[in-house]
């Protein structure tokens, strides 16, 4: 049965300077899914996935999220609307620590005024200690407890991602862009992530993954590749591996 | 648990006497702390929270200190008029500039403050009618509490310092709240937290209303307890030495806050007995806290307990 896809890119075109970076960029995300994106360096996925959470306008083409278009819409806007982003090199709040990183994941659930919170009124106080047990129950899901009190500074490669992803997961996503989530894990780091990727979608969060990372790539049930700023081919990972174009690209065969 | 009260009840006593205790001069000087302390609370919340320089305390600081004395002195209205039409105007005004300028970052944000109290220092010269100019506006009543006036520095220092702590304490909460978790994941990354839906642009406009809001503050309870406003008091100085308090100080942390006060207004009235080279001198006091000490007094007093702490542990070990 089809479903309503979440999110629609048509023709999506945008340029740096006199580089043509996304050529007539158009495809699906269908609510529910995993979609993959691959390519080579340089081939447009993070441009493609900045207009998709609303860090870059682009030129030319629409982005329609659950039946809206998005291009105006600003990222805080997208972010309250359940598109939530990771980030190729993990942003995480460095001076803070992992349990406050994980709340600052929640407060776009809850809303209090400067001046609740300036005279920390029952309301403000309420509010906190909703974002507190979100967060700590977050923590614990995601065995970030043993980390809870550090700065996120301290964290390992493999732990930083693992926040970034508890942060993104608090904040009830329904749509998760996860832009080259494995760059900097182990084996093992990589094999959790995808047990994560897999677990997050069985309850309902569709995932949108931009990776190099072929092994992790299996995960997706569609999987486009983009080349120069189109899409050269679109399939299971099986088909793709197959596609004589993109084994010209990766392999040079 | 009790101990800390216990500290907290030493605390208190030493502040309830230390008026009645010292020379005239000095409750004056504790006095200026405590209106130093409003003043650099708001701008502490913007350096150590959201990573903002605002060399603009001084512009809230004069409209508080003039809506205070036009009030009473030419319109002969209660003093409480002029603190809340002070902290209205103030407050109004650092919306109004704030939502542009606040979209700079960094130097050039900083020098957006420093162009907007050379501004509002040149408005105050110039708007004499308003002002009174250089010759300012005197006879400001002293502030009466139901008959009881506070018309000594012993009894001023009281009413000054518990507006003090009520500000310090709704500083505190806002640190402690939603709105200071996310002005600290903005600090530390604006890229992230704009992914986290946090409104940056408008978080940051709130906060500058906040400080503002104490510079008005402060400039009110000055005007009463100097009696007399003019232009002298409210320039690009006055910003600077602001700004002093939580770099001295400690920009995160509240008590860094006080101490700071104290440093901007104790040290130069000390090192004016050593005659002419005093301004050198706080200059050079100056640089060697900044040099040597990044994070303020109180980042250096918590290294030190650290210390104490870990050789602590050693010996126990």
């Amino acid at each position: 049965m089809p479903t309503e896809p979440i999110l629609s890119l048509s023709e999506i075109g945008h340029r740096f300077g006199g580089l043509n970076v996304l050529r007539s960029v158009s495809f699906d995300v269908p609510e529910g899914g995993i979609v993959g994106l691959i390519g080579p360096n340089g081939s447009g996925k993070t441009t493609l996935f900045n207009i998709v959470s609303g860090y870059i306008r682009p030129l030319m083409g629409t982005v329609t999220y659950r039946g809206v278009p998005l291009v105006r819409e600003t990222i805080q806007k997208r972010g309250l609307a359940g598109l939530v982003r990771t980030f190729q090199m993990p942003q995480v709040f460095e001076q803070m620590t992992v349990i406050e990183n994980v709340m600052a994941g929640c407060a776009k659930l809850t809303r209090t005024t400067m001046l609740q919170d300036l005279l920390r009124t029952p309301a403000a106080r309420d509010q906190m200690r909703v974002i507190r047990e979100r967060a700590e129950a977050a923590c614990e899901r995601f065995h970030l407890c043993g980390l809870r009190d550090r700065p996120a500074a301290s964290l390992t490669a493999g732990q930083r991602r693992i926040l970034e992803l508890a942060r993104a997961v608090v904040g009830q996503p329904r749509l998760l862009l996860l832009d080259e989530p494995s760059s900097g894990l182990n084996t093992q780091e990589i094999e959790n992530l995808r047990e994560w990727i897999v677990r997050l979608n069985a309850e309902g969060i569709t995932i949108l993954l931009v990776s190099h990372d072929m092994g992790l790539m299996t995960v997706a049930r569609t999987v486009h590749t983009l080349y120069f700023g189109e899409i050269i081919a679109s399939g299971d990972m099986a088909s793709i591996q197959r596609d004589p174009r993109v084994r010209e690209v990766y392999l040079g065969v | 648990m009790t101990r800390r009260l216990l500290w907290i009840a030493v605390a208190l006593v030493i502040w309830a006497m230390l008026p009645f205790v010292v020379p005239r001069n000095i409750a004056d000087l504790l006095v200026f702390t405590g209106i130093y302390t409003v003043a650099g609370l708001g701008i502490g919340l913007l350096l150590g929270h959201c990573g903002i320089v605002n060399l603009a305390q001084a512009t809230f600081y004069g409209l508080g200190a003039y809506a205070s004395a036009y009030c009473t002195v030419m319109m002969g209205l209660p003093s409480a008029v002029g603190f809340v039409v002070g902290a209205a105007i103030s407050m109004t005004l650092a919306y109004v500039i704030g939502r542009p300028i606040l979209r700079l970052t960094g130097y050039f944000l900083a020098l957006g403050t420093l162009a907007l109290s050379a501004i509002a220092s040149a408005l105050f010269f110039e708007w004499d009618w308003l002002t009174g100019g250089t010759l300012g506006i005197g006879g400001i009543p002293k502030i009466d509490i139901f008959g009881f006036v506070l018309d000594r520095p012993s009894r001023y220092y009281f009413f000054v310092w518990i507006v003090a702590f009520a500000c310090m304490a709704a500083a505190r909460n806002l640190v402690d709240s939603r709105t200071g978790l996310m002005l600290r994941a903005m600090r530390d990354s604006n890229t992230a937290a704009a992914s986290l839906s946090i409104d940056l642009q408008g978080l940051r406009t709130r906060v500058f209303v906040v400080c503002a809001l104490f510079g008005s503050l402060a400039g009110s309870l000055f005007a009463h307890h100097v009696s007399f406003v003019s232009t002298q008091s409210f320039t690009v100085d006055r910003s600077i030495s602001f700004l002093l308090i939580p770099v001295i100080g400690g920009a995160t942390s509240i008590p860094g806050i006080v101490a700071g006060a104290v440093f901007v207004t104790f040290l130069p009235e000390f090192l004016s007995n050593l005659g002419d080279i005093h301004q050198i001198l706080f200059g050079l006091a100056l640089v060697a806290v900044v040099v040597m000490l990044p994070d303020g007094l109180m980042g250096a007093l918590n290294r030190i307990r650290a210390r104490y702490a870990a050789r602590g542990n050693r010996n126990a070990d």
